[in-house]
């Protein structure tokens, strides 16, 4: 392809979008809403992703032991926990240290515990971590059997309920997705369709003189991939400024909140818009005028 | 073309069984009353209509076996024109003429020699910086006969050229085709004009029917003009 070939496209490409203002207008626009949409779904689903992600590491076993456990046997118990595969750390809790821990959470009703006097009812307890949450369900069963061990519990019920969010979540996110994808694609192509037809007697021409399909595809294939780019370089924008003011407020009111950190994770985020905007622009180009090309 | 037939998907029959020898160089006329197969006859040459039997070779090429993606390079080998001229309003005389070089992605000096060139032949070179719309209809025509030949086709397609212009016109346009034919490019012509084909004294073809009914080498139009 010659440099004047490549002009030519260039030049017949912004002739027709500026012929075109209102409609390249709404395209662009459709683009960039449909576009933003998908990237709130995308961050909705990836921070909940994260979400889990970050409370399944938290998942650890608890196991109480029984209050007539020996020395010997808390020692021994101890040991096996820390031999068992997939455990990655076994910290132990006295009596004591438990009673303590729940004054603390009391706070001010602290006095509540007077009642009690001198008996600590709290057991002794070992807080055990695992490499992967789908241990849990093998390795509590054991350690139910061992010697002393009154009952090992753990937070299985909202890790579950947190997984199951984030595929439902993942799911209607993925429908939307393809919805809004289908929408856009039929505005961008609707949008090639009307600049197709406006320069129809062009195109014939060009088929009469012996122009490539290729040839004469070029300048809308180009037009459609610049209303996707522009429309996503719109959504991007607007993202990036909803996420970063998102999490300013996040940081103040909820410090602990595991939002994925904004760099470099928008950047990708932008990324995959703008090609997926291109792309998209793209498509939308190539159905409407391959009725037009066949002369 | 050999044993060459069309039937329109509609059942209309266009063309019957018809078998001709265009030799290169040579200036045809295609007459015959409206609906006979005329038009059939020249898009078939350009491969607008694809014949429903038969054999049709252009240069040697086989245009019905041609592949989608050999078609531009046939038509490049052609030179159309049409009775309504098909010009891009929009476009300069000179861009007109000079689209057709672009499209086939010709570099750009040549393209400016070219033009220039075709542009003397048809005797428009002041008018190259006017728009269609500010051209009479026999220039318009002169415009699309040089986007025709622009690309140096060996064989010139014309459908009706002087349909729609006045005799004195059609005759200007008529001397333009004469000097295209002496330099060697082929000439096949359909037209409705009594007058132009008995002046030239150049091969006819008539067409009835969709059979071939006549075919002399100085022919006469030989019907009663229609209009």
């Amino acid at each position: 392809m010659s440099l004047s070939t490549k002009e030519y496209f260039v030049k017949e490409t912004f002739k027709s979008i500026k012929r075109n203002q209102l409609m390249s207008f709404a395209s662009v626009s459709t683009v960039a809403v449909s576009l933003l949409v998908l990237g709130m779904f995308l961050l909705m689903v990836m921070n909940a992703n994260n979400l889990a992600k970050y409370l399944e590491s938290q998942v650890q076993i608890s196991v109480y032991m029984e209050d007539s456990a020996s020395q010997n046997t808390l020692t021994a118990a101890e040991k096996s926990l820390k031999t068992m595969p997939g455990v990655t750390k076994v910290t132990s809790i006295t009596k004591t240290q438990a009673m303590a821990k729940f004054k603390q959470r009391l706070g001010d009703q602290n006095r509540l515990l007077d009642a009690l006097g001198e008996e600590n009812p709290f057991p002794y307890s070992f807080d055990v971590q695992v490499d992967k949450p789908e241990r849990i369900a093998q390795i509590v069963p054991k350690i139910d059997e061992m010697k002393g061990v009154e009952t090992a519990k753990f937070g299985q019920e909202v890790v579950e309920h947190m997984f199951k969010l984030t595929k439902l979540l993942r799911m209607g996110g993925l429908l939307l997705v393809f919805l809004l994808a289908m929408a856009t694609l039929f505005i961008i192509s609707n949008t090639i369709r009307i600049t197709v037809f406006a320069r129809r007697r062009e195109v014939s021409i060009m088929k009469y003189v012996g122009a490539t399909n290729w040839f004469i595809r070029w300048p809308f294939l180009l037009e459609g991939m610049f209303l996707g780019f522009a429309g996503a370089m719109v959504a991007s924008l607007v993202l990036i400024q909803i996420y970063l003011a998102l999490q300013e407020k996040v940081y103040a009111t909820l410090a602990f909140f595991p939002l994925i950190t904004a760099w470099p994770f928008l950047a990708y985020l932008s990324l995959f818009l703008i090609i997926t905007g291109t792309a998209i622009g793209a498509a939308g180009s190539c159905i409407p005028l391959r009725k037009f090309l066949d002369v | 073309m050999k044993g060459i037939s069309k039937t329109y998907p509609s059942g209309a029959v266009a063309l019957r069984s018809v078998d001709i020898h265009i030799k290169p160089g040579e200036f045809v006329f295609v007459v015959g009353p409206s609906g006979a197969g005329k038009s059939t006859f020249v898009k078939m040459l350009f491969r607008e209509v694809i014949p429903t039997t038969g054999k049709l070779f252009v240069d040697g090429v086989d245009v019905i076996g041609l592949k989608p993606e050999e078609i531009p390079f046939l038509r490049r080998q052609l030179g159309i024109i049409f009775q309504d001229y098909r010009l891009l309003n929009e476009r300069t005389v000179y861009d007109n003429i000079a689209f057709a070089m672009q499209v086939i992605e010709t570099p750009y000096r040549q393209i400016k020699r070219r033009v220039a060139a075709v542009l003397d032949l048809v005797g428009l070179r002041s008018r190259a910086g006017d728009y269609p719309g500010e051209l009479s209809g026999g220039e318009q025509q002169r415009v699309a006969i040089a986007r025709a030949i622009v690309n140096d086709p060996l064989l010139v397609i014309a459908d009706e050229p002087t349909g729609n212009l006045d005799p004195e016109t059609s005759r200007d346009i008529m001397k333009i085709f004469t000097q295209i034919n002496d330099s060697g490019t082929t000439i096949v012509m359909a037209t409705h004009d009594k007058n132009i084909v008995d002046s030239m004294e150049k091969r006819v073809i008539a067409i009835e029917d969709g059979y071939i009914v006549r075919d002399d080498a100085k022919g006469v139009y030989g019907y009663e003009p229609e209009h």
